[in-house]
């Protein structure tokens, strides 16, 4: 099996992984699930590195193993724990039969918009190129789908590893100090999203973004 | 010391600024310290940025760090509006935040987070003006959303909270699909045979435009288009902004409308030359008409319907965002020179209305236009400043928003494009009344026998002052060097292969002649 077949295996396993931290009821529970996807990209930028001889992917691989699969799955899973609304319950919109077949539907959907796109980049890697994408859109799905704040927050988190992705797919030469950029700049993010959570689970006693609309108009 | 030198001082005084402001210990009697520092730091982004311009006036483009940093005409306009804003803003921050403690609305620690994110998001704003990485652009957009989330959110109060997690979550969300179109371009320049360390800087892939693949040029600018898009208040993408800016203190309102807003659109114009390079300026020109007119559309309206001044004020933003893509869209020397100066424009005027907004919560301790009555009485000048930027706001000459606006439809006229134009004036017609509603409802009229003839301090004053004045004489008689500063952007704009030419050789002015 060559390196571009085990990337394009890998990253399926993305999307199952994303399945999982979007349907599990508990946030503590998404925030492992989420560094078990981590790990997963972390696979993927190394089976990449290898694939295109590329120095800065291995690095960025490093970064991300520290920021994406240890420290943002930490930082969550501390802050998340006492964070409580028990009258949302789950908090999903929609049923988790009805989320697997909406992420099939925009998997298939990024698939058509891939393979319209002639860069040679992409040529070797289009089935993870439609994963990327999808994962992104995916993220989006979740933030629009999940009543939890802090089920918003993974929501986010997938559009990040989406578009990492992309950029690992599509220039993975790209200089380590771009690829150790984003990567740290989504930690900031989502830092700062948690404190902003705390301090309304603390004020308002919810974490339900339903229960966050006195200002209309 | 050269420019070059100067540049990266530019963004490191309000970012050390800002973490000293952080770790300072601060009381009763050492709060002045956090002030003066303060103060130190938005005199010095003015001074240094004034410095910046000029040179960029009298020489050619800027370049530092590696050509990751970068002040052309186009960036200039745009440092001198944060360097101006931003310091007026700074020192109205003064006696607004001062009135806040004293009302226990905030406290000493609240004071402390307040002056040290507003540094923070000035240095964010000038890190995205002033990156030519693409990606450092990127990371300024997001970093000024984190930066100022806390300063939205800053009362701590139920409805504060939830404007700040709005704001966060939208545009986060949106700034993601900006990375996805960063991506795309970066990749498309790569694959253009450029140099992966060149393809991150924007001069290169403008330079080399021409060979970039042009379905992926116009994937990533539509994503581009949303994402910084979310960031400038562009319908559909706005919702978190009536939130942020009506429940931010008001001077942050006035740096998110005045500023914020226009950095968003900076990097959007950024892109859009790339486009134009590719594949020609009708793309990106159509996609501006069709957002700008949708934009000011459903932003008179709502204008024109809501109670809360702060609300109001933050739907005009929308509507006057619009106006810029309209001016953007209708293209040519005059509509992109008409956009530029509506931009300068309507921060001014904007940033004086919010500032306004803070006095009338000072003296009212509302925003509800239907307890605001009589501030010419109450608050004499206060209620002189807020009329002259209603009417600036609503279009009426000598101000400045009239000169802008009028090139704008005439760009619209030169074009060919009658009905959007006649559509467009029809809406202004309806924003224009939505301020005659203001002045008439609240500035003028009776006040209540119980409020006291009293204005807010000088602190509050003198900057709303200032901002008046500028209004004034932008609308009477632009300054030379702001015409030759936007003569030479918007030559830059419609050739953007230009970007590294020196300023003096830009031909002659066509749309700011006097």
């Amino acid at each position: 099996m060559s390196d571009m077949q085990i990337v394009n295996g890998l990253t399926g396993l993305l999307i199952i992984t994303s399945l999982l931290v979007v349907v599990t009821r508990k946030p503590s529970h998404s925030a492992a699930f989420y560094a078990l996807q981590s790990l997963v990209l972390v696979a993927v930028f190394v089976s990449l590195a290898s694939a295109i001889g590329s120095v800065q992917l291995y690095s960025w691989a490093a970064v991300a193993f520290v920021t994406k699969v240890v420290l943002v799955p930490a930082i969550m899973i501390r802050s998340f724990g006492n964070l409580a609304d028990e009258k949302l319950g789950g908090g999903a919109r929609i049923s988790p039969a009805l989320t697997v077949v909406l992420a099939a539907c925009v998997v298939l959907l990024c698939s058509l918009i891939v393979s319209a796109v002639t860069l040679p980049a992409a040529q070797a890697v289009k089935p993870a190129l439609a994963i990327s994408l999808a994962h992104f859109f995916f993220g989006l799905t979740c933030i629009v789908t999940q009543r939890n704040i802090l089920k918003q927050v993974f929501g986010y988190c997938l559009m990040e590893n989406g578009s990492h992705l992309t950029l690992a797919l599509l220039a993975g030469n790209a200089p380590e100090l771009v690829e150790i950029g984003i990567t740290t700049d989504a930690v900031f993010a989502v830092v700062i999203m948690v404190v902003m959570a705390r301090q309304i689970n603390r004020k308002l006693a919810t974490l339900d973004a339903d229960q966050l609309t006195n200002l209309k108009g | 010391m050269t420019p070059s030198d100067l540049l990266p001082f530019l963004l490191l005084g309000p970012l050390v600024a800002g973490l000293l402001i952080f770790v300072m210990p601060v009381d009763e009697r050492s709060a002045w310290r956090v002030e003066v520092l303060h103060v130190l730091s938005i005199f010095f982004v003015l001074i240094v940025g004034l410095v910046v311009i000029a040179s960029v006036l009298s020489g050619s483009t800027i370049f530092a760090s590696s050509n990751w940093l970068m002040v052309d005409p186009l960036a200039a306009v745009f440092v001198g509006l944060i360097a101006v804003v931003g310091c007026l803003t700074g020192l109205y921050s003064i006696g607004y935040i001062r009135h806040d403690i004293a009302a226990a609305e905030l406290t000493l620690q609240q004071l402390k987070v307040y002056y040290g994110f507003f540094n923070l998001f000035l240095f964010t704003m000038l890190l995205v003006v002033t990156s030519n990485n693409i990606f450092m652009m990127w990371a300024g957009i997001e970093a000024t959303t984190l930066g100022s989330a806390f300063l939205v959110g800053i009362y701590g109060k139920s409805t504060s909270l939830e404007a700040a997690w709005k704001y966060l979550i939208i545009c986060s969300v949106g700034v993601a699909f900006g990375l996805y179109g960063t991506i795309l371009t970066f990749a498309n320049a790569e694959a253009g045979a450029v140099d992966p360390h060149q393809a991150v800087l924007w001069t290169s892939i403008v330079a080399h435009a021409a060979v970039l693949d042009p379905m992926l040029v116009k994937i990533a600018f539509v994503f581009v288009l949303i994402g910084f898009g979310t960031k400038a208040g562009i319908f559909p993408m706005h919702a978190w902004l009536p939130d942020a800016h009506s429940e931010a203190p008001s001077p942050v309102s006035a740096l998110l409308s005045g500023v914020l807003l226009k950095c968003g659109l900076f990097v959007i114009i950024r892109y859009a030359m790339v486009t134009g390079g590719t594949v020609g300026p009708e793309f990106a020109q159509s996609l501006f008409l069709l957002l700008g007119i949708l934009s000011v559309g459903v932003a008179a309206f709502l204008f024109f319907t809501q109670r809360d001044l702060k609300r109001k004020l933050a739907y005009s933003s929308v509507e006057n965002v619009g106006l810029i893509l309209l001016g953007l869209g209708f293209g040519g020397p005059l509509g992109v020179g008409a956009a530029l100066l509506h931009i300068i424009n309507h921060s001014l005027a904007k940033a004086l209305l919010f500032c306004g907004s803070g006095n009338i919560l000072m003296k009212y301790g509302t925003r509800d236009l239907a307890g605001i009555k009589g501030v010419l009485r109450a608050a004499p000048l206060t209620g002189v400043l807020m009329m002259a930027g209603a009417m600036a706001l609503a279009g009426f000459p000598p101000f400045n928003v009239f000169v802008s606006e009028f090139m704008t439809i005439n760009a619209g006229l030169g074009a060919g494009q009658y009905w959007l134009v006649g559509l467009c004036v029809l809406l202004l017609t309806v924003v224009a009344a939505g301020f005659v509603q203001i002045i008439a409802g609240s500035i003028l009229g009776k006040k209540a026998d119980a409020m006291p003839v009293r204005d807010v301090g000088w602190q509050a004053l003198t900057p709303m002052a200032v901002f008046a004045l500028l209004i004034m004489v932008m609308g009477i008689m632009i300054p030379r060097p702001v015409t030759d500063l936007l003569t030479s952007a918007t030559h830059l704009v419609q050739q953007p292969e230009a970007s590294t030419i020196v300023a003096d050789q830009a031909p002659p002015s066509i749309v700011f002649q006097k």
